[in-house]
């Protein structure tokens, strides 16, 4: 049976090698700090450009995505009165 | 000096190198275009039970040999196809052709309706429900719960909550019972990182995608290596049909229900009750103790996932006099997908609920 190929031996070299500081950084306290940061900023963001638009979308009779996002949670919340009338019934 | 190669090998080497030539470029259009998909959950089923967009599948086997019917539960963050992706490569088929009444609980895809969803909308509820339509349609008094993954945790703390419940015997896979061993899965969501609110999207539940990158992080190199696989395995048609059912289901998780989510932080994670007896539902503490079946933990010793010392308290935390335990040479999803888990994993589970059950 052949053997692995020469370019899979030097892959399988670097790989082995560089696979435990990777992972090491990856799962550090500095990487969790900036995923976190990450997140909130970009949460953050979210809610500003939302806040800015909002005002002129309304003016052009536009639906925000707030607006959407109420309407989604009234059918959510209509789908799981429905299910618990649906549970009740014998 | 390096061997001498007779002319005759020299020939075929080169005439095998220039067919898995034509075989690599025929694969990697194929691969590119997607047109070779494998179908994924193709074996025949019926559903017996359906509660909101959970739904019990009940597998058709015309050669029964184990009267106990088995009930699968999953995992609430992937795809349960990955417990019969295709044939030859399917957990759910081997366990037919060993003769075992085969049913699925499958959880569904959440939406915005189900970001309520406790813990105690499963445990307390679908799976009692799920047990209860599973007994009809196999006309027995009794199953055997197998859970996989965060469906092992539910049925762990069904199994406790509800001792009256007509569980024969609990097999669990990979189920994480001790949650300071999956630092690195949980680390984000840890006391002084994230709050959980932060990680769920405005739908009220956590976007698969959050999972997935969850996922990722564990293994940075991980998808580099498996192009390299890709790329030296491209001219095997067999190993193509495996990587691309494989990593389909890799990148299709599903939503995690707000609620649940929450709990599972605030009690799995931050405070580890399940090994600190703390662990609450419906306002009770869930005592793993209460466990008196036959119980076995199936672990997987390169699960990157649930590692092996988060799922190893299990036959110490229940109260059952027969707990045993099976540890496989196997990854998180390979004790139920590929050569290994037909070979040595998927044996070893339905010879042990063979044992533990009644005979057709």
């Amino acid at each position: 049976m052949a053997g692995k190929p020469l370019w899979r031996k030097a892959f399988d070299a670097v790989e082995s090698r560089a696979a435990g500081p990777v992972e090491a950084g990856a799962h550090s306290d500095v990487v969790g700090d900036l995923i976190t940061l990450n997140v909130r900023v970009a949460r953050r963001a979210q809610q500003e450009v939302e806040r800015r638009t909002r005002r002129l979308l309304h003016m052009a009779n536009l639906p925000t995505a707030t607006d959407v996002r109420r309407l989604s949670e009234q059918v959510a919340a209509l789908q799981r009165e429905l299910r618990e009338l649906d549970d009740r019934r014998p | 000096m390096s061997p001498s190669i007779a002319p005759a090998d020299l020939l075929s080497r080169v005439q095998r190198d220039v067919e898995r030539a034509a075989q690599r470029g025929r694969n990697g259009l194929r691969y590119a275009a997607g047109t070779s998909r494998p179908k994924l959950g193709q074996t025949p089923k019926d559903v017996v039970w359906r509660r909101h967009k959970a739904e019990l599948w009940h597998y058709r086997n015309d050669d029964i040999k184990v009267r106990t019917p088995v009930v699968i539960v999953h995992s609430l963050v992937s795809r349960s196809y990955v417990l019969d992706l295709y044939p030859g490569n399917s957990a759910v088929a081997f366990l037919l052709k060993e003769g075992l009444d085969v049913f699925l609980l499958d959880w569904g895809v959440p939406d915005e309706a189900d970001s309520g969803n406790t813990l105690e909308h499963y445990v307390d509820e679908g799976i009692p429900d799920a047990i209860a339509a599973a007994c009809e349609a196999a006309g027995t008094e009794e199953v055997t719960l197998l859970g996989y993954c965060f469906g092992g945790v539910l049925s762990l703390c069904s199994a406790a909550r509800h001792p009256e419940l007509p569980i024969r015997n609990l097999a669990l896979m990979a189920t994480p019972v001790d949650f300071t061993k999956m630092e690195t899965i949980t680390a984000l969501v840890r006391e002084g990182r994230l709050d959980p609110e932060e990680v769920v999207e405005p739908t009220g539940n956590v976007p698969p995608d959050v999972i997935e990158n969850g996922f990722r992080l564990l293994k940075p190199t991980a998808e580099v290596a498996q192009y390299a696989n890709l790329w030296e395995n491209l001219w095997n048609d067999e190993f193509m049909e495996g990587y691309q059912a494989m990593g389909q289901w890799a990148r299709d998780h599903v939503p995690f229900p707000g609620a649940a989510f929450r709990q599972t932080v605030e009690q799995l994670v931050r405070n580890n009750a399940l090994m600190e007896g703390t662990f609450e539902l419906g306002g009770e503490l869930v005592d793993l103790g209460a466990i008196r079946r036959p119980v076995l933990n199936i672990m997987a010793e390169r699960d990157h996932i649930v590692p092996l010392a988060a799922a190893e308290p299990i036959v110490d935390l229940v109260g059952s006099e027969e707990a045993e335990e099976l540890r496989l040479s196997a990854g998180h999803a390979g004790l139920v997908a590929g050569r290994k888990a037909a070979k040595i994993t998927l044996p070893g589970i339905a010879g042990w609920i063979a044992d533990h059950s009644e005979k057709a």
